[in-house]
Parts: structure tokens; sequence; C-alpha cells
């Protein structure tokens, strides 16, 4: 039995995807199915991949904050007489966020070509699998 | 400030968004037009809308009013309120765009397999997206008060009118288009006035920079506990907020919702330049505005103080123009998202449901901002960001990358986190910023009430791991598997 005939009926199916689309052709939805396998490991390489950039904003930005306690002369010294602590802090930011944003996508597409060369793999030796 | 400005901006915001909003009537006709627009709108399109519906009355008037009232912990708020959307990149864009569900509570239905899950988040976004609304047309009160002279509930009548029936003949398709046309308006009607104002600005008598920014309100004096806290709320709380992950499923795939979000980064990272100097410009040439009535007008007053004659008249009549923009989109937005959610709970999702559903969305806030006092606009966002992080983010966030996940844990987590946050809102503001730590802890919620709200979920669905839902495999791969190049998503 497969999860597919045991998906409960719902009246508001209609407000989501067909499923069939998704799912991969061929590919069972067991446990221990090699499919399963597969998009486990892919869901936890992208989850630590989320997590070391999300840890890695905050620690940057702690340093952030960190430096305006630690270097006294960015609150005394003035641009366009402005502290510069308070410049930092208005709009040094931003660069940050989108650098990170950055090396994100580009980290996560490599992980999803992975994925799909592995499964592609998986496919062509099983070839010939009615399933 | 002369009306015959107020009442001109405001009248060309107001047929733009007009015009727009039918333009794109023909496009809509069916169902699906109504909910998402057929999930074919580009990423920079997209992205434009996003900004557009993200940008509100906080970020316009708001954040300039906080940093001339506060210093620099207002600074806070603008980096907090970009950095949400990388944490909606890291966790949330890409595996909730393959979902394929039209709203948050479709999400969490699918993911649970359970009703009951699916009524408490769709209860959760009605009083969000209400929360949220109240800020907005509050701000659209103090504008057109300040404006024109009529008096506040004008403001706040006229947006919700507008609002409500641009939503109700529209539906999102036109929505797409006319916030993204109001991202621009924004960033146009903000940034110029600031480019002439800095022109302007050696020739106007300013404060002591020492006065202006002094030791006791720099960055090098934080308060650790309300600063981590805030950002907490900031980061998290928009990975929740209803009317921008409505956003995520008009892209046409998970690599495009990326796409767009990096995009939503560059555009919010550029807009936020403008307020912030605004806010520091204020500090030193007005201080006498540094009072919780007249900060948020800031932005409204600066440009004609600065800039004589005509040109500053011009330049006043775009900072309101921007100003009436912001309410105007962020409340299409939300109540776009409300309206689907409620109709979809009360009337089958039929189109003449939404139109109903639509028309309540709005009238709710519209009488909660007509008998509440207003608070401070940035500060009241923030409180609505601390609500949603406690409640919506864990479930969805936990829902896209744990498989343990179950029914049970995801009602009692976003019921704990829910009444904790609710409460320590409400009993902040009943003891008062007076009491010290218990103040700070009580009126900045964030930083406790998300763990324990975690905490609870992970515990208690780990006590109830029979029920994990049968269909969990099988959904997980929807969210996390790629799209294969060539296939088009459904």
């Amino acid at each position: 039995m497969t999860g597919a005939e045991q998906r409960p009926v719902r009246p508001r199916e209609r407000v989501t995807a067909p499923e069939a689309a998704i799912s991969l052709p061929g590919a069972g939805v067991g446990p221990t199915d090699i499919g399963t396998i597969y998009v486990r490991s892919l869901v936890r390489s992208q989850l630590r991949l989320a997590i070391a950039s999300a840890a890695g904003f905050v620690v940057l930005l702690a340093g952030f904050g960190a430096s305006f306690v630690l270097v006294p002369d960015l609150g005394s010294l003035l641009v366009l007489g402005v502290p510069v602590s308070w410049l930092m802090l208005g709009f040094g930011g931003y660069p940050l966020v989108i650098g990170i944003a950055v090396i994100y996508v580009r980290a996560a597409r490599r992980n999803e070509a992975g994925y799909l060369a592995l499964s592609d793999g998986a496919r062509r030796e099983s070839e010939g699998d009615p399933t | 400030m002369n009306p015959v400005l107020g009442y001109v901006a405001i009248a060309l915001v107001t047929a733009a968004t007009a015009l727009i909003g039918f333009f794109g009537l023909r496009f809509s006709r069916t169902t699906g037009d109504f909910y998402v627009a057929s999930r074919t709108v580009k990423p920079w399109w997209n992205a434009s809308a996003i900004g557009g519906e993200y940008l509100s009355a906080a970020s316009f008037l708001g954040i300039a009013g906080l940093i001339l009232l506060q210093g620099s912990d207002a600074l806070w708020f603008p980096i907090g309120y970009t950095a949400g959307y990388l944490m909606l990149l890291l966790f949330v864009a890409a595996p909730l765009r393959r979902s394929g569900a039209y709203t948050i509570p479709d999400f969490t239905q699918a993911r649970l397999e359970s009703t009951t899950v699916r009524r408490i988040t769709s209860l959760l976004v009605i009083v969000i997206g209400w929360l949220y609304i109240v800020p907005q047309l509050q701000g659209a009160a103090l504008t057109v008060r300040i404006t024109t002279g009529l008096p506040p509930w004008a403001g706040a009548v006229a947006v919700a009118v507008i609002v409500g029936v641009v939503v109700a003949a529209g539906g999102m398709r036109s929505i797409t288009f006319v916030q993204a046309f109001q991202f621009w308006l924004k960033l146009t009607a903000i940034a110029v006035p600031v480019v002439f104002m800095l022109l302007v600005v050696s020739d106007v008598p300013s404060l002591d920079p020492l006065v202006a920014f002094p030791a006791e309100l720099a960055p090098s004096t934080p308060d650790i506990y309300r600063t981590v806290s805030l950002l907490v709320a900031l980061l998290l709380g928009t990975l929740g907020l209803p009317h921008v992950l409505a956003r995520f499923y008009t892209n046409p795939d998970g690599v495009a919702a990326r796409t767009t979000t990096l995009i939503v980064l560059a555009l919010l990272s550029v807009f936020y330049v403008f307020p912030t100097i605004i806010g520091l410009l204020g500090r030193a040439v007005a201080p006498d505005l540094a009072e919780p009535a007249a900060a948020d007008a800031l932005v409204l007053l600066l440009p004609g103080r600065l800039v004589p004659g005509v040109l500053g008249d011009v330049l006043t009549a775009l900072v309101i123009a921007g100003a009436f923009g912001a309410f105007l989109s962020t409340s299409t937005g939300l109540v776009v998202s409300l309206a689907g959610v409620i109709s979809q709970e009360a009337f089958g999702g039929s189109v003449r449901g939404f139109r109903i559903a639509a028309a309540l969305s709005i009238v709710v806030p519209l009488a909660v901002s007509l008998l509440a006092a207003p608070g401070g606009l940035a500060g009241s966002v923030g409180l609505v960001f601390a609500f949603t992080a406690s409640t919506l983010c864990p479930v969805l966030v936990l829902g896209i990358w744990w498989r343990g996940l179950t029914a049970r844990g995801a009602v009692a987590g976003m019921l704990t986190g829910g009444a904790a946050c609710g409460l320590a809102i409400v009993a902040g503001a009943m003891v008062g910023p007076g009491a010290g730590v218990v103040s700070s802890v009580l009126a900045q919620p964030a930083a406790w009430t998300v763990p324990l709200a975690v905490a609870v979920m992970v515990g208690v669905s780990l006590t109830d791991s029979r029920h994990i839902p049968r269909g969990t495999d099988r959904f997980m791969r929807r969210l996390h598997v790629p799209e294969r190049p060539g296939i088009p998503a459904p």
C-alpha cells in the first residue's frame, strides 16, 4: 500500500497543485525507498546550508554591535557631521545581507543539481522497472 | 502646509492605483486568477510587487520618526525589516512555492492533514492581518490630518474605501501591477526629496553633532535584551506575514521564488537608505519635531522646511503621494490575503464570497483604528512581527524542515506562542516603561516567546510521534525536490 492510496479525499483539494506532476515518475514513497532516502539527504543538506547562512549573518551582525562598544572612536569620529557608528549601523548592514543571500542561492542550487544527478542515475539503473 | 498639495497628491495616487487595478481586471476571469494571478508573474515584477506591498506606513514614515525620537536604537528596524527577507529566503521561499498551496492555512492543512490546524492557522492569519492593517490606517489618518487639515478619520475611511473597492473589483492579478507600481512610486517619492534636501542642507542652521547625535543614544550603549528581542521579532516575523507569503505563490517555480527574494533584498536595501537619511537629517535640523505626537510626520514635513518655494511644495506633494501609496499598497496586500482565507473558510472560495470577505477584511481594522489611540507606527508594526514570529513562523519552519511535526504539536505551539506573546504585550502596555527589566521583557517579548512556542511544538510532537501524518514523506518530497528544467511546475 502506498501513500497515494491512503491520501484522504479533501473537499479543498482543488486549491492545491496536482500532485502527480510533482512526484518523480517511477519512484515510490515508502520510508526505505531509495528515492525517499535521497530526498531526506537533500533536505538535510539544504537545512544545514540555511542554518549555516543564518548563523553567519547573526555572527556578523553581533560583531557589528560589538564593534561599537569595543572601538569607542567610531562614536566620536564624524563624517559629514554624523558619527561613524551611526552611519555604520544605518547603512552598513545591507551589503552583508545581500552578500549572504547571493552565496546561499548559489549553494542551494548546487545542492539541488546534485540531487537531480543522483536520482537520474538511480532511475537509469532501475530502467525497465514498471512501478 | 498648503492643503491643496495634500488633496492633489492623494487624488493622483488614488487615480493611478484605481486605473492600474481596473486595467488588470481584463486578465482576471477565473477563481484561480483572483487568488494568485495564475502564478505566471516574472521575478522582477513579483519582487517589485513584494517591495510595494511590504513597505508600509512603518517603513515610509515610522523609521525616520523613530530615529528622530529614539536615536540609534531605531536604526535596527530597517536592517531587521530587510534581514527578515534573508530568513525568508533561507528557510521558506522555495519550499513554500513548491508546496503548491495558496494560503498559509492551505499549507498547514496539507502538511499536517488536519482541519483543526487549518482553522487555528486561519484564525491567526486573520488576527495578524487585522492588527497589521490598523497602523496603516492610523498612518493615513495622521497624513491626511497634517497635510489637509481634515479630521483624522477621513484619512482612515478614504484608504479603507479605496482598498475595498480595488480588491473586490480586481483580485490579485491587477494587484500585482498595482503593487509593483507602488514600489517605484514610494522609492521615487522618498529618494528625490532626499537628494534635494542633501543639496541644500549645508545652508540650513543645524545642531552641533554632539547634541544631535548624543552619546547616550549612540549604538555603543544598546539595551542588549531589547535589541536582541526586536531583531528576533523582525527577522522571524517576516516569515509568517500573510500578505508576503501569498506573493510567493505567484512565482512560476521554486528557483524563481529564490531569485525573486534576492531582488527583493536589493530593492529594500536601496529603499531603506532614504528614510534613514531623513531620520538623521531630522535629528540635526528639526529637533522640535522630536515628540511622540509629531515624529511620525517628519518625512512629510522636512522637505517643505528645508527646500524653499515651489520646489519645496512639489517635493512635499511627492512625499505625501508616497506615504499614501504605502498605506494603500500594504492594506490592499493584506486585504487580498485575508479575503482569500476568510472566503475559503466561510464562503466556499467563490468569487462572490471573495468580494464579501474583502469588505470584512477592511471594515474590522477600520473600526479598531478609529477607536484605538495611535501608537508610534514603527513600534506597533514591530509588535505584530513579534506575534507572527511566535505563532506562524514556528509552524512554517518546522513544517518545512522537520518531518516529526504533528498536528497536536503545531496546535499546542501556536496557541502557547500566541497566548504568551499577546498577554505579554497587553501586560507590558499596562505596566508601562518604568519597571526596568520587567518592562523590557513584556514590551519586547519575542526573545522568549519564540523559543517557548518552538519548544512546545517540538515537545508535544515528540510525545505524539504515533500521529506523524502518513503523507509526510511524500509532502517533504514535494517541498524540497527541485523542478526539472523544461517541465513546467504545476
